[in-house]
């Protein structure tokens, strides 16, 4: 199996720059997840693995061997496209068999892997079958069976299950997991869906313009979001953020805005007197702050009780989304069901210390641990 | 029922009928001329010129068809025609198959100049390269030769043809040949074995239209070959059909046995082939 | 035997333009591959015209090899020189799968119209045409071929500027029944009724019939004793003397009417391609628009005004234009008609005569300066026209 470094690794369309010195490394074994909004430079980095996309500078190793400028067959790696790339006018064996037949492996051996690839994912009632003649969920396994096939060192799947409508999406979501545990191969996959990052990757990798935000296992990066970019992409529904200076009072340090005043205590964010006058943005998840009755009682782990307003509740089944207003700014608290409030209504509410993450305005890094 | 409804019916009905008396009037006006030449190749010889306009003449014959096989070298010309024009259509789309993969896939420097030059070439009148063509083909000692006429045709419908085919090309998702390329093929390899097989369609129809073009072609035929030996069916019925109406049946015979293949062709590939055409022509 | 001299002639076809075809690419990967070698102008300048030279010489095409050999080499030191400079080994696949098309296209479309160009200001015709091919020289005279063109007739006695005249309402007329002809029939057909497709097929047949088939069938119904219009007015007349004491009746139309023959065939044969541009325009549009016209109480002629004419305007337009060139170009129709020996000149277009002037008359310069100022005409026209589309374009 194979180990990928990036180093350095620059790309410009024309006088369009996508990636700038990026620098990455995913080691043997692992399931690497790309993920970052559209355009952010996921798949650009992808198809420059792949070798379809030309290097404009730096260098990609595969293995500890250079592949620059080496052709994508090459490189022993298995790409499964969006689209799924299946050749209309091939069956799905010769589909599944057409990079062993180009490599003119022996007859015998093609049969059997085919054989093997398509009972694993059970696709062997429609090898005779046309592409077209396939479902969208078996056309995605004939696309990931083509990739088995071939045994390749890494595979690389680009937004493999965005065409899928959400039931599929899931089923293939546990069937690739599954497959991984089976192979056990080094898989690098690109998305822009959260779950498919969380659900899946041994570590997640989020990118934005092009620069990489943060690399880590997924609960790191849900738990400990290095800066306000992750801390808003990871995580649904969004974290919600209190944008404000910090004051020094008496040896304890306050996070003011016109709205409110929340004490931050020193075990969430040490030093006092050093970070008089920042402006910060705390961040805390819905699920992390307390609502209504249960916000009643003073908790150690939580802030001061603060007073808001409830705008809109959003019945979701077992939860229910209150969207509040506190003075000028709006807070999102996930409760269980039912909250028995009618919008209009006060609402008093607490935040968890333990999940809040406080980002540097400016340079919107963490600044807690 | 109401009388205003009855009154719409009415008058409905009366407006269908007339939209099917008038394109029955407008198929007959296109028909009836195509009827009239298979009356004429079954006229028996005696009745040849008359003012008969019946359909089905009396003692139907098939004489003009035994005479025009027998005693004119129509076998040959229809020979000539379908070599010429075989070796022009094959020589046409082999090289606007690759020109417009070049143009559908690859950035280079020159694209948009190479296919706005492409275009212009569609308007400098046909009429008017006739005349410099044959005389290169006269210093080339090409005259009255297949090569000269192949040479003259080969590239006359190759601007259209690249056209056509890079707007199919454009339709055929790129990950294919990508996926070809990581599966092993080299771009030259996925062109041939995912894009050329997937491109049947518009191949035929730029095939086709290399085809008829050649086909049908007159003018450049008729200054270039001067033998009868090596008349194309077009230069040989136009002189069946002389001045004069003494071999009016055999003219009529010939045009049915050359009509009747294009036009089954033509009729039955019509759908796609219409598309192809109007489409490739208009957004040319 | 013949068939088999004539397979014999084909291969050979085939086999030269294979090596052709590899000859080209070889140069063009040559110049690719090792644009950056030490060795690279050298070899080419040693190798190419050389061999080039000894090519024409085998061909045939030249008695002595030097002028080939001077041409080449000058011309293969620039094209070396640019491929090490400028090209640098840059899209090397795009232009190798290009060059055979574009070398093809050069020598049969670019290098005929630069020969034409050159041919317009010497003097070629009948009587020196032996020296050229001999010799490969001409006599120069300047501008006087086109002088000759404003001044005296291409053919016997019809003008230039008559011919002009003609070829523009020719144009006009022409394209404006298609247009009128093909419309009518596409609303008709766009409506939902039986036998659609039946009436469909039927209706494309003057398109779908070799050309040469139409006209020279046309062209027979129209003869003065025994084509179906005369014997058609013959017999109204004489069913209905009123029409004949109207001027009904039979005519010369070949001799008399060439040019109203023409057009009567050409319109003919031209209304179903248009018809089938304009009915796919039709059936594009979708209905709901015509339901929400409907809805606002608009007639028939007001959805025909408001809705369907400016909803194809991008189907016809360009429809328009193309069938614009093609009637303005077409010796076809014409020729077939009144090309015969003895036929008149009377409905001779702009390129008719063209043809006429140079392969009836044999006066090869005189037509050479005569396309190029009929292709001159063409160009100006279209260049203006493309401004004037683009400017509306703009405009919405």
């Amino acid at each position: 199996m194979a180990e990928v470094k990036f180093s350095n690794i620059t790309k410009k369309f024309n006088e369009n720059v996508v990636l700038n010195g990026l620098n990455a490394e995913i080691r043997d074994h692992e399931f690497v997840v790309i993920i970052g909004p559209s355009g952010c430079g996921k798949t650009t980095l992808l198809r420059m693995l792949a070798g379809l996309e030309e290097i404009t500078g730096g260098e990609i190793r595969i293995d500890g061997v250079l592949v620059n400028n080496m052709h994508p067959s090459k490189r022993q790696i298995a790409m499964v496209f969006q689209d799924y790339a299946l050749y209309p006018h091939m069956t799905v064996e010769e589909n599944m068999s057409f990079a062993l037949r180009l490599r003119k492996a022996p007859k015998a051996e093609i049969e059997q892997r085919v054989s093997e690839a398509a009972s694993i994912l059970q696709l062997t009632k429609l090898l005779k079958r046309m592409p077209k003649q396939l479902s969208g969920g078996q056309r995605q396994r004939v696309a990931i069976g083509r990739a088995i096939v071939r045994k390749p060192k890494a595979f690389l799947f680009d937004e493999p299950l965005s065409n899928l409508d959400a039931k599929l999406r899931e089923e293939m979501r546990v069937e690739i997991a599954k497959l991984y545990q089976r192979l056990d191969a080094t898989i690098i996959y690109v998305t822009h869906d959260q779950v498919e990052a969380m659900t899946l990757a041994s570590r997640i990798m989020v990118m934005n313009h092009g620069v990489i935000q943060q690399v880590g296992a997924p609960i790191e990066v849900y738990r400990k979001p290095a800066n306000l970019f992750v801390a808003g992409f990871i995580g649904s529904p969004t974290m919600n953020f209190i944008h404000g200076r910090l004051a020094a009072e008496g040896g304890k340090l306050y996070l003011k805005n016109e709205s409110l005043s929340l004490l931050i205590p020193s075990f969430l964010l040490s030093g006092t007197a050093e970070h008089d006058g920042r402006e910060v943005v705390a961040g805390v998840r819905p699920d992390d702050v307390l609502a209504g009755s249960a916000a009643h009682e003073p908790n150690k782990k939580y802030s001061e009780k603060l007073e808001g307003v409830l705008e809109v509740s959003e019945l979701l089944g077992h939860r229910e989304n209150l969207y509040l207003k506190v003075g000028q700014t709006r807070v999102l608290a996930t409760v269980e069901a039912f909250f028995n409030q009618s919008p209009g209504s006060g609402v008093a509410l607490r935040f968890n210390y333990e999940n809040m993450h406080i980002f540097d305005k400016a340079s919107t890094k963490r600044i807690n641990d | 029922m109401n009388k205003e409804s009855v009154v719409h019916k009415r008058k409905k009905a009366v407006k269908y009928l007339l939209i099917h008396l008038a394109l029955i009037a407008a198929a007959a006006a296109c028909v009836y001329p195509l009827l009239r030449i298979l009356s004429v190749s079954i006229r028996p010889g005696d009745k040849l010129i008359s003012t008969d306009l019946s359909l089905i003449p009396d003692g139907a014959t098939f004489a003009a068809y035994a005479r025009l096989l027998k005693e004119t070298l129509f076998l040959r010309w229809l020979w000539n025609s379908l070599l010429i024009t075989v070796s022009t259509s094959f020589i046409g789309v082999s090289l606007a198959s690759t020109a417009a993969y070049a143009f559908s896939r690859f950035r280079f420097a020159g694209k948009r100049s190479g296919l706005v030059l492409l275009l212009s070439t569609q308007m400098i009148p046909a009429g008017m390269l006739i005349l410099p063509l044959f005389l290169m083909i006269m210093k080339l000692g090409l005259m009255n030769t297949y090569l000269g006429i192949i040479i003259a045709y080969s590239v006359s419908s190759l601007p259209f043809s690249i056209w056509i085919l890079k707007g199919y090309y454009d339709t055929i998702p790129r990950s294919l040949e990508e996926a070809a390329l990581v599966d092993g093929t080299s771009q030259l390899g996925a062109f041939y074995r995912i894009i050329l097989p997937l491109s049947t369609p518009a191949l035929s129809i730029a095939f086709l239209f290399n085809f008829t073009t050649a086909w049908n072609e007159y003018l450049v035929a008729r200054v270039v070959l001067f033998s009868s030996q090596q008349y194309t069916w077009t230069l040989g019925l136009f002189e069946l059909q002389g001045q004069y109406i003494t071999q009016w049946g055999m003219f009529a015979a010939g045009s049915m046995l050359v009509t009747a293949p294009v036009l089954a062709v033509f009729l039955y590939s019509s759908k796609w082939l219409i598309s192809g055409l109007t489409l490739g022509s208009v957004k040319g | 035997m013949d068939i088999l001299y004539s397979i014999y002639e084909i291969l050979w076809f085939a086999l030269i333009v294979v090596t052709g075809i590899a000859l080209i690419e070889g140069c063009c990967y040559y110049h690719f591959r090792f644009h950056d070698r030490p060795w690279f102008i050298p070899a080419a300048l040693a190798v190419l015209p050389a061999s080039g030279a000894a090519g024409c010489l085998a061909l045939g095409l030249v008695a002595e090899p030097v002028k080939p050999f001077l041409w080449l080499l000058g011309s293969e030191a620039l094209i070396a020189l640019f491929f090490k400079y400028v090209v640098k080994g840059r899209n090397t696949l795009p232009y190798l799968l290009l060059a055979p098309a574009f070398i093809g296209l050069a020598l049969l479309l670019v290098y005929p119209f630069v020969f034409e160009i050159y041919l317009s200001f010497h003097d070629l015709k009948l009587t020196t045409i032996m020296a050229w091919k001999n010799t490969g020289s001409l006599p120069f005279v300047g501008l006087r071929q086109y002088a000759d063109v404003f001044t005296t007739s291409p053919l016997s006695e019809v003008t230039f500027w008559a011919l002009l005249g003609r070829t523009l309402w020719w144009t006009f007329i022409n394209v404006f029944f298609h247009v009128a002809g093909g419309f009518a029939l596409a609303l008709l057909l766009n409506n939902n009724i039986r036998f659609k497709g039946f009436y469909r097929t039927l209706l494309i047949i003057p398109w779908a019939m070799p050309q040469v088939v139409a006209v020279l069938a046309m062209r027979g119904e129209f003869h003065s004793q025994y084509g179906f219009i005369n014997i058609m007015l013959v017999k109204l007349a004489a069913a209905w003397p009123f029409l004949a004491h109207l001027g009904l009746g039979p005519a010369q139309w070949l001799s008399n009417y060439p040019l109203t023959t023409c057009t009567l065939i050409n319109v003919w044969l031209g209304i179903p391609f248009m018809m089938v541009v304009i009915l796919g325009g039709l059936q594009s549009i979708s209905s709901s628009y015509y339901d929400a016209a409907d809805i606002d109480g608009a007639s028939y002629f007001q959805k025909l005004r408001f809705i369907t004419l400016p909803l194809i305007r991008p189907v016809l337009m360009p429809a328009v234009t193309l069938g614009t060139v093609w009637t303005f170009n077409n010796i076809n129709v014409i020729y077939l008609v009144t090309g015969q020996s003895g036929g008149t000149e009377r409905a001779d277009i702009l390129v008719s005569a063209l043809y006429k002037a140079a392969f009836t008359y044999n006066r090869y310069s005189y037509s050479a300066a005569f396309a190029i100022v009929i292709f001159a005409m063409l160009f100006f026209i279209s260049v203006f026209y493309l401004k004037s589309f683009d400017a509306a374009k703009e405009d919405r």
